[in-house]
């Protein structure tokens, strides 16, 4: 029982990394909280199960096609809704935080209207393939889910700290100005930080498909704010942050739900916040960067 | 039959958009000090909520009841404003985002109290009470040329317009005393603010708590209004609503707010085709404003050049 709570806790956990890791991107580049990526990566569970449900094609081919949409997705955003406040002079810092919400109501309405407000099976052909570990059970699924989480954050880690467009990225997030004189291509990077965090939403959208075998058009909100408050539980921008918060946060629900009460499980993610902001206020990894991880 | 036109409908409608005009006005006080706020429809939850169970559980009278509640709601803001006012304005966006949803698990989660996700129902209707009070001193409605319909909807209608007009008259002063100045140096500039001496902090709580007992405030008018509350009339969509209220219209001023909000609930009644679309159109002027006017439709150079040509001296 406590370690088959175990696992489903890592795979819940995993996932919401990955959503918290959208958004930790986004703002480390920008200083900008994408109100809309829950609902990027709502469309990326929509366009999965579409795929996988409607058209009955194979796991991979669901992927590329919500990362597809996904990217295009962002690629949109950044051009109509952040770039055009971006470098204004006056521009409050509320101003991108308000055209996201914008965006996010817009979205989450659009699915309405496209796929209505009920629940849609995603079903994944090995759902039920499972084996036996001692007195664990453990499903295919949650294996896959763990293994592309942890490549996708691998492979994120490495990019940012190993390749030339990683660290054009972190010169951008260092100083948007400063980057551009020294030939960064500040715009192209900033898009291109925008389409990736908007790709991994899509990627996790797939992998809650597979996890819980159901979406609807609220899985972007609910999602979204988890996201959100595990950003600022684990200090905003830091990946490691996101990371870790997500994996507590996955823990924290899934015992919570099996041994307590399942009405507050949405709650915890918001008690945890209030309780960090006034405890630490930058966050678990939100410190300098010496002492942010070892 | 005599004044026709005066159908409960329109009423409600006009009552509707004097709540939401309260609503606008409590997010501009947060606003006005820089801060953005999406716990506004939490707090008109613990409003709405508290006068529907003193009155309903407590047989509390209205007004005793719209007092608590809104003072709840205030205090609830000032729970919630001090830990996150330590820090930058994105957190309170999130920790007030966070505060609606824990409150909306407790509304649906506290079923003893709260009713769970059915919400509270039969809670007494301002109209109603003051109509059978009237009724007891030998009034009828028909004596002034009304029907009883008629006469609740109207009273609720002029107790909320009074409403309205109180809650603006008293932050267009506040705007103009040492308080409102001190909000608009913070939101102007929040380092140089603390460094001419003004307690920022203090101040920022100030004007969230503020801006969460109007919300409360609102949140019990529209219990004693409809009579009916439940967890889905306090969900995220209405923070987000109310935040197009003061983006839409404006936040620089607190006339913006209010036209906002009169226009965004009059407009999709009167045109119900696009009701439909309510929330899509509503994300797209999100997005728009903040391209082209991120100032609002209602800035205070308008209301100049308004006053200008109502004295006819164009400058």
């Amino acid at each position: 029982m406590f370690l088959d709570q175990l696992i489903n806790g890592i795979t819940l956990g995993g996932i919401y990394a990955i959503v918290a890791l959208g958004y930790t991107l986004v703002f480390g580049v920008l200083d900008i909280i994408n109100m809309a990526h829950g609902e990027i990566f709502m469309f990326g569970a929509f366009a999965g199960m579409l795929i996988v449900s409607k058209a009955g094609a194979p796991l991979p081919v669901a992927f590329l096609g919500a990362i597809a949409v996904t990217a295009a997705m962002g690629l949109l955003l950044e051009r109509f809704a952040l770039r055009p406040l971006r470098g204004r002079p006056g521009a409050s810092h509320l101003a991108s935080l308000i055209s996201t919400i914008g965006v996010s109501i817009l979205l989450e309405n659009v699915a309405h209207k496209l796929f209505g407000a009920g629940n849609h099976l995603f079903e994944t052909p090995f759902a039920e393939i499972s084996f036996t570990v001692g007195p664990v059970t453990i499903y295919l699924v949650q294996l896959l889910i763990l293994l592309i989480s942890l490549l996708l954050m691998a492979g994120l880690a490495l990019w940012l700290s190993r390749t030339r467009a990683g660290k054009a990225l972190r010169a951008t997030a260092e100083n948007l100005e400063t980057a551009g004189l020294l030939g960064v291509d500040t715009n192209r990077m900033i898009t291109a930080t925008v389409v990736i965090a908007s790709a991994m939403g899509g990627v996790a959208g797939v992998l809650v498909g597979m996890a819980f075998n159901y979406i609807n058009n609220q899985i972007g909100l609910s999602m979204g704010l988890k996201g959100l408050a595990i950003i600022i539980f684990g200090g905003m921008g830091s990946v490691y942050g996101a990371m870790a918060g997500g994996l507590i946060l996955g823990l924290s629900e899934t015992f919570v739900v099996a041994y307590g009460s399942s009405g507050y499980r949405d709650a915890i993610a918001f008690v945890a916040i209030i309780v960090i902001l006034l405890v630490k206020p930058r966050g678990l990894f939100g410190q300098a960067p010496a002492e942010a991880r070892r | 039959m005599p004044l026709e036109w005066l159908n409960p409908y329109h009423l409600q409608v006009a009552s509707f958009m004097l709540i939401n005009a309260i609503l606008g006005v409590s997010i501009y006080v947060t606003l006005s000090t820089g801060q953005l706020s999406l716990g506004n429809a939490g707090f008109m939850g613990i409003g709405a909520y508290a006068a529907a169970l003193l009155s309903t559980q407590h047989q509390v009278p209205i007004p005793v009841g719209i007092l608590a509640g809104s003072l709840l709601a205030g205090a609830a803001g000032i729970l919630v404003g001090i830990p996150s006012l330590r820090l930058s304005g994105v957190y309170l966006a999130i920790a007030t985002l966070g505060f609606g949803e824990v409150l909306r698990a407790v509304l649906i989660n506290w079923e003893s109290l709260t009713g769970g996700a059915v919400g509270v129902a039969a809670i007494p209707q301002m109209g109603r009470v003051i109509l059978a009070r009237a009724a007891d001193r030998g009034f009828s409605p028909e004596s002034v040329g009304l029907q009883s319909n008629q006469f609740i909807s109207l009273t609720v209608f002029l107790i909320l317009l009074l409403c309205t007009i109180l809650a603006v008259a008293f932050f267009l002063r506040l705007s103009r005393s040492r308080v409102g100045r001190a909000y608009a140096a913070i939101r102007l500039d929040e380092s140089a603010a603390a460094a001419a001496g003004i307690p920022v902090t203090y101040y920022k709580v100030l004007a969230f708590s503020q801006g969460a007992l109007l919300s409360g405030f609102a949140g019990a008018l529209f219990a004693h209004s409809t009579s009916f509350v439940s967890p889905g009339d306090f969900t995220y969509h209405r923070a987000v609503e109310i935040l197009v209220f003061a983006v839409f219209g404006g936040s620089e001023h607190i006339l913006g707010p209010v036209f906002g909000a009169a226009f965004l609930t009059v407009v999709p009644e009167a045109l119900r085709s696009i009701s439909e679309y309510r929330y899509i159109l509503y994300g797209l002027l999100l997005v728009v404003m903040m391209v082209y006017r991120p100032q609002g439709v209602v800035d205070p150079a308008l209301l100049r050049r308004f006053r200008r040509s109502g004295k006819g001296t164009p400058a």
